[in-house]
């Protein structure tokens, strides 16, 4: 008999695989964003049954709360979104067809590389203050660079969300009808 | 002293005698009744009260005709519900519709997990407590959408989309004020936060930061869980009933039910962050007072402190006037978080300098 | 200053919105401001405010006299058509012919207690009274007469 343990992984992995291929396989664009949701719901679960609690909830915080809303708020300005998508000519189904090959391929090949070696070194523990010290340490393998580089992208990136926002008051009459 | 502790040791040995490996199915299925008439007797008396509350603030009687002053007139109005026809139009997106209202109840009760409810009652005490339920409680905002997408109906995507921006821009300041107590406790550990407020609640030891703090909390919540003043979401006199405008009969009740477990956690985790969940009143070096107020139960704490916020919320509801959109905004971007922001960085200062209580 | 603004903005705003949650928080506690009436409950000691519109009447005294001269003001003032009024011609000791009250008609149904008879009335002879459990079960009981069988204008009255 399959231990709880996994028969609960391939649960989720059903449940993962199942709405990952509704979602690229639906025709309307909103259930597809909500298909879209399961499946990056089930990779939190899957986080969530390697006792990463961490990575699962920022999984959620980040691709549910977020990314996921921003769809479904583009999905709803979009006009037409009730309407069924039209199918794929021929021609395209063979390129997808071709991608979704090579990128199998390319992700068993790295997987094969991998080799899952034995580790004789206990697992590390996720907990939150190893990852925070990690992410701000200075010494090797610390992460304090790129974290910092991110802060700096962010940062520029908030800035230029302000300046395109910003209304200039003396570019009002250059601006409109145009 | 009466602990529930001991209740929930005597049974679990009780069941890992007569039952053995399915001890864990058991005592899941055990705890999954015990969360759904948690939830039941929830919204019978939330609903009880805030229709109370509301008229007494109206200065008007309130429910008194069911029941001995009017104390089983939220069972009527559940009968009532679930013997209603639940219709779904025509041309709505049925799978989604039938969806939508689960998937909100579904996250109101994963939200329940992290949750101590007194001493040694606890679902999950998952490491990342706080963390979790405001990352679970985001997910929530999917089910509104959902709703007010499915019923192809204009109040109903017009209630969905504000809603989406009121609840993502206040996700913000809440998880803030939040941060302010992680900072001060040092955990995310629902169990951590509770015990570091052994001598004393973050409320009264954290000085005027904290105060701030808690203040924007109140207020991030309350438009979270889009209740008034802050329900543009499904402003009657605008949107008819905004996202669940096409509901009715039991997928209505359960968007019901779900808007007031959401106040409860919400107010429950308000409660555990800034006035110490189960622990009693503690002031430090008190000890003969300390002892005293360990008399009391830690659940009637708990429940105690929830109910007053609960109570805050209702008395803001009936007071304050609804907001327009551009007004719920600006609050949230050129008040909440900015004082939030500069408010997490005082606390921090506080923190690292040690000079809270 | 901004920040000072923006301080003294927020100040502002607190203090109002504490100012309303201390009204509604003195109301919530105490329960001796309820204004409701348990209305079919208390029906004999029901206290109505004080200007309550029930229906209009037309005050006798005990010589089963009124005020009313038939001066049709207030059937002119009616914005929906509820009063009319019939009026006779009387004769004076004197010989003289006087206008004079035959029938007050006053359509309950069609009132909205609007008030406005009452304040075109030159002489207070109609008045609003309490009154309200006017439900019946034929809509024509509801068209009244207001002026009692045999009454007369008072004495002096003009």
């Amino acid at each position: 008999m399959m231990p709880a343990s996994a028969i609960a992984f391939y649960l989720i992995a059903a449940f993962l695989l199942i709405t990952a291929l509704l979602s690229v396989t639906g025709r309307q664009i909103f259930r597809s964003a909500i298909w879209l949701l399961f499946s990056l719901l089930g990779v939190a679960a899957i986080y969530f049954w390697l006792e990463l609690n961490l990575l699962a909830a920022v999984q959620i915080v980040v691709y549910v709360g977020g990314i996921v809303v921003l769809i479904i708020f583009s999905v709803f300005l979009t006009r037409g979104s009730v309407q069924e998508l039209p199918t794929l000519k021929k021609s395209r189904h063979f390129f997808a067809l071709l991608a979704v090959i090579s990128g199998f391929l390319f992700t068993v090949w790295c997987l094969w590389l991998y080799g899952y070696r034995q580790k004789a070194t206990d697992a590390v523990v996720a907990d939150i203050r190893t990852v925070g010290k990690q992410m701000l340490s200075i010494e090797a393998g610390g992460y304090a660079l790129p974290f910092e580089m991110v802060s700096i992208l962010l940062l520029a990136s908030m800035v230029a969300c302000i300046a395109i926002a910003m209304k200039l008051p003396d570019s009002k009459t250059t601006n409109t009808l145009k | 002293m009466f602990s529930f502790q001991q209740w929930a040791a005597q049974i679990h040995s009780f069941l890992l005698e007569k039952t053995g490996t399915y001890t864990l199915l058991i005592e899941c299925i055990i705890i999954g009744i015990l969360a759904i008439s948690l939830f039941a007797i929830l919204g019978l008396v939330l609903v009880l009260m805030e229709r109370k509350v509301a008229a007494h603030i109206q200065i008007r009687m309130g429910p008194n005709r069911v029941g001995p002053a009017g104390m089983l007139q939220t069972v009527a109005d559940t009968l009532k519900l679930l013997m209603k026809e639940g219709l779904v139009p025509r041309l709505a997106d049925k799978f989604l519709f039938n969806l939508a209202p689960f998937l909100v109840m579904m996250v109101a009760m994963m939200l329940l997990a992290p949750i101590a409810f007194a001493r040694g009652v606890q679902i999950w005490d998952i490491n990342i407590g706080v963390l979790y339920i405001t990352a679970v409680s985001s997910v929530s905002v999917i089910g509104v959408m959902m709703a007010g997408w499915s019923s192809n109906n204009k109040f109903a995507m017009l209630g969905a989309m504000r809603s989406g921006a009121q609840i993502v821009s206040y996700e913000l300041s809440a998880g803030f004020s939040i941060l302010c107590i992680v900072v001060l406790s040092g955990s995310l550990q629902i169990s951590d936060i509770i015990a570091s407020q052994e001598s004393g609640w973050w409320l009264f030891r954290g000085h005027i930061p904290v105060l701030i703090a808690f203040v924007i909390y109140i207020i991030a919540v309350t438009a979270e869980t889009n209740r008034a003043p802050f329900d543009l979401a499904e402003a009657e006199s605008e949107l008819t009933a905004g996202f669940h405008t096409e509901y009715s009969g039991m997928r209505f009740a359960l968007f019901f039910l779900a808007e007031y477990i959401n106040i409860f956690i919400v107010c429950a985790l308000g409660a555990t962050l800034f006035l110490g969940g189960w622990m009693p009143l503690h002031i430090a070096h008190w000890d003969g007072f300390n002892h005293l107020m360990d008399w009391i139960p830690s659940s009637v704490w708990f429940m105690g402190k929830t109910f007053f916020l609960i109570f805050l919320i209702m008395w803001f509801r009936w007071t304050f006037p609804r907001l327009r959109v551009d007004q719920l905004l600006n609050l949230e971007w050129k008040y909440l978080l900015p004082i939030g922001l500069l408010n997490l960085l005082l606390v921090t200062w506080i923190a690292i300098k040690g000079w809270h209580f | 200053m901004f920040i000072k603004e923006y301080i003294k903005e927020v100040y502002q705003g607190v203090s109002s919105l504490l100012k309303g949650m201390k009204k509604t928080g003195y109301y919530f506690f105490h329960p001796s401001e309820i204004i409701t009436q348990q209305y079919p409950d208390n029906r004999h000691e029901l206290k109505l405010p004080e200007r309550f519109r029930g229906e209009v009447v037309m005050a006798h005294d005990d010589n089963n006299e009124h005020a009313c001269t038939g001066c049709t003001a207030c059937e002119l003032a009616c914005p929906n058509g509820t009063i009319k009024i019939i009026t006779k011609m009387d004769l004076t000791p004197e010989g003289k012919k006087k206008k004079a009250l035959d029938t007050f008609i006053y359509h309950l149904e069609l009132c909205t207690m609007c008030n406005l008879c009452i304040e075109a009335c030159p002489t207070n002879a109609i008045q609003m009274a309490q009154t309200f459990e006017h439900s019946v079960y034929d809509r024509n009981k509801l068209t009244k007469k207001l002026n009692q069988p045999n009454s007369k204008i008072r004495e002096g009255v003009e």
